[in-house]
């Protein structure tokens, strides 16, 4: 039955090809190979959960009498946005569950991101060949940071809407353009005329998630075509692959995974309260709330924003706000040009223009580590630093002595990172044995009283072993029985 | 598959990842969830603790300064003796016996009995240590006392300063409390009322164990760096309105959706996205995923 309607499907459109290369497609098994999955998974409940929301949120800045669930805001008026993201917590059923599992869900993609944007740079498998890969990778980091960023405005509550008017000050920053850009967004001065909501959200749910899907179409599609990078390990060369094929051992695993990662969103939804805007109030451009901080991933924006000394070009009757168009708008700007240029750069100081499809150890490579390092100590400290008033208000200190810290502290203690990276790098690469299993001891103890340590038996992994080439079979019911017992790695040529 | 070797760093992150929960999750007191709608009127009439005394010797009715609020306590005349006595083991040292200040400390006359009343009351005062801001602690007297000094000190200057007021919440207007609290106190406070550091070593208070009382005595005589809003700002009805969403909404928030990470946003917030979510899942790599 399933054979003979898969051959009429075959007959028609050829999939068996095609098919077949999926199927067979291998994969490393070390875990550290499954980070991106991560994204992509939160990736689909990002998409699962916004749909929900989409049915019942309105994008409108329409006022409107609130009638709802939320007692405090009876009567008022207040924007249909801010009216209907507040109904989705109290009166629509599981609503609350699902808002919080998107907004945790976003935390997580980008999280996830971060973390598998670091393997890829400290194994170096940015290198040729896959260098657009990589560009992908970093514009698909910049649009999931951007479309937190217009999801997070979507309610039109008190701090968000404190979010969008930083945003239009920093695009108004600019020189020259910024005020026609800010015109040209928002419809007119800010706040415009009620029609940034309607705009942000045709981005937030449209165009953004479709340039994303896009991207991750063609980051999915070179990862088949180029095949993945591994570990040097035994068996593993630059000619082959060493893992697990699609079909049946990633898929059962993937597919488990795809389920943990909706199961810890959800854990996180259902137990841990995210951005409760009724408490909020709705958003209204003469009020503000102190303590407002954007989401984590925009937060290394605003820690450079807040450290940043109140300089200002003023001349030929303009005035440049650099204490704005620096820290907001070159900062970043020259940060993610380093992330899409590293690849180049690494390539033109290190004059290596092979093929790699073999992984580096990081400690083999200090000088990237180091640069790796003083980049993640970078973002913390700047992250750290967008928690200034939370920071002095906690531990009790004067805001401006935090401040002070971090105007040292942020350019300082990443070059530190630096130096002390490639030390450590370096020293780890001359010790003997290092990084190795250590065999246990055995500690004997003799009639005498004389005690003596004797090393323990090798393990399986300890000693030297050579994987032999398997071919991948024809048909998976061919699969030698010693194979099919087996962990299920196979090898196959590149 | 889950070796004993990784039960280690799994514990590890784990108790890390409880750690910042319990770390940003709400004290026992904003657990409590019990939302209530309108203002209990068992807190409405608080500023009569049943426990002291002098309740039967004073009579709550409106009295001499007029323009403070509708109604105010009247502090009777057997109060002064005892406060002064209470004034001089306490206060007199820094603020002089008669209460007129001196080079360490300002003068209190004419400030009236709702200004020390809020300075006592939330342990500002007697001060532990001279700083930029007096630090909120439990307060040293009790009820009657905190009284007795405040009458000590009204009776230095009659009919001057802000008595202590009346407070009654019931017919208070939680909406208007709520607008008229993120216009006038949420840029200092925070819209959550949990307060944050100002510049220079100052910060606004949180708000989440105020009285009614001493939230309409702190709008009223601005203690600190606060603005102190007369009648002209807001008005009785709206002092009072405020009071009710501190003290209705606030201070008993709507808390569904689980732990509610210390009420100061997305930077509790990113801590658990991260540790927490990345984390585990990066635990599920750890598990699922070969390690060699």
């Amino acid at each position: 039955m399933i054979d003979s309607s898969l051959r009429w499907v075959d007959d028609r459109l050829g999939i068996a090809k095609g098919g077949r290369t999926f199927l067979d497609k291998i994969f490393p098994d070390h875990w550290s190979f499954m980070l991106g999955e991560i994204a992509l998974y939160s990736f689909v409940v990002l998409l699962g959960t916004g749909v929900f929301l989409s049915l019942y949120y309105i994008p409108s800045a329409h006022e409107i009498v609130y009638h709802g669930g939320y007692l405090p805001l009876q009567g008022q008026k207040v924007s249909e946005a801010y009216a209907t993201s507040v109904g989705l917590s109290f009166d629509v059923k599981s609503g609350l569950l699902m808002r919080q599992a998107h907004h945790w869900s976003a935390d997580i993609f980008l999280g996830s991101i971060a973390v598998h944007m670091a393997r890829v740079f400290f194994t170096g498998a940015f290198r040729k060949p896959r260098e657009f890969n990589w560009i992908v990778g970093v514009t698909m980091l910049l649009l999931g940071i951007v479309n937190g960023f217009l999801g997070y405005s979507l309610p039109d509550d008190l701090v968000s809407g404190t979010g969008i008017r930083i945003a239009y000050s920093i695009i108004e920053s600019v020189p020259l353009v910024g005020s026609y850009l800010g015109f040209f967004l928002f419809g007119g001065n800010y706040p415009g005329n009620g029609i940034i909501i309607p705009r942000f959200y045709l981005l937030h749910v449209l165009i953004v998630p479709a340039l994303i899907v896009g991207l991750l179409a063609a980051h999915l599609g070179l990862l088949v075509k180029q095949k993945h990078t591994q570990f040097k390990g035994r068996g593993k060369t630059e000619h082959n692959v060493v893992g697990s094929p699609m079909f049946p051992t990633f898929m059962a695993k993937t597919t488990g995974f795809l389920f943990m990662t909706t199961a810890v969103t959800f854990i996180l939804a259902g137990f841990a309260q995210i951005n409760p805007i009724w408490q909020f109030g709705q958003y209204e451009p003469f009020q503000i709330s102190y303590a407002v901080q954007p989401d984590w991933y925009m937060g290394w924006l605003d820690g450079t924003l807040r450290i940043m000394p109140s300089w200002e070009f003023v001349g030929w009757g303009h005035t440049i706000p650099l204490e704005v168009l620096l820290p907001a708008v070159i900062f970043p700007g020259i940060i993610f040009n380093i992330f899409f240029a590293w690849p180049f750069i690494e390539s033109r100081h290190t004059r290596d223009l092979a093929y790699h499809n073999l992984l580096d150890r990081p400690r083999d490579r200090p000088k990237r580590t180091g640069a790796g390092a003083m980049m993640l100590m970078l973002m913390f400290m700047i992250f750290a630093a967008s928690s200034t008033d939370v920071m002095a208000n906690f531990f009790q200190i004067r805001l401006n002595s935090v401040l002070w810290f971090f105007r040292i502290a942020v350019p300082l203690i990443p070059v530190i990172t630096y130096f002390v990276t490639v030390k450590i790098c370096e020293e780890m690469g001359g010790a003997e044995g290092i990084g190795k299993r250590k065999r246990p001891n055995v500690v004997h103890r003799s009639a005498s009283g004389e005690f003596s340590t004797v090393p323990a038996e090798a393990r399986p992994g300890d000693g030297h072993e050579e994987l032999e080439a398997v071919p991948v079979p024809t048909f998976i019911d061919m699969v030698p029985a010693d194979l099919a017992t087996g962990p299920g790695i196979r090898r196959v040529m590149r | 598959m889950f070796r004993g070797r990784y039960a280690i760093p799994a514990a590890l992150l784990a108790s890390v990842g409880i750690f910042g929960l319990m770390a940003f999750s709400p004290s026992a007191a904003q657990a409590d969830s019990t939302t209530p709608t309108t203002v209990a009127s068992a807190d409405g009439g608080y500023p009569y603790p049943t426990q002291t005394s002098p309740t039967s010797t004073t009579s709550p009715t409106s009295s001499a300064p007029s323009g403070y609020g509708t109604a105010n306590i009247t502090l009777p005349e057997s109060f002064i003796a005892p406060g002064q006595a209470l004034f001089d083991a306490s206060c007199a040292s820094c603020h002089g016996a008669d209460a007129a200040g001196t080079s360490r400390a300002p003068n209190l006359q004419g400030l009236g009995a709702g200004t020390v009343d809020f300075w006592v009351s939330t342990g500002r005062m007697p001060l532990a240590i001279s700083s930029v801001q007096a630090a909120q602690k439990p307060s040293r007297f009790n009820r009657s006392q905190t009284l007795q000094i405040a009458a000590f000190v009204q009776s230095r200057a009659p009919g001057t300063g802000m008595p202590v007021p009346i407070v009654n919440l019931s017919a208070a207007n939680l909406e208007a409390g709520g607008s008229l609290f993120t216009l006038n106190c949420a840029a200092c406070h925070t819209i959550t009322g949990a307060g944050d550091a100002l510049a220079g070593g100052a910060s606004a208070p949180s708000l989440h164990l105020a009285t009614p009382t001493q939230i309409i005595e702190a709008i009223r005589s601005g203690p600190g760096n606060m603005p102190r809003f007369s009648e002209g700002n807001l008005t009785p009805t709206e002092v009072h309105d405020i009071a009710a969403y501190v003290h209705g909404v606030i201070q008993h928030p709507d808390d569904r959706g689980g732990f509610g990470l210390g009420g100061i946003g997305p930077v509790g917030e990113g801590f658990v996205g991260l540790l927490v979510g990345v984390g585990l899942l990066m635990l599920v790599c750890f598990w699922i995923g070969e390690r060699t």
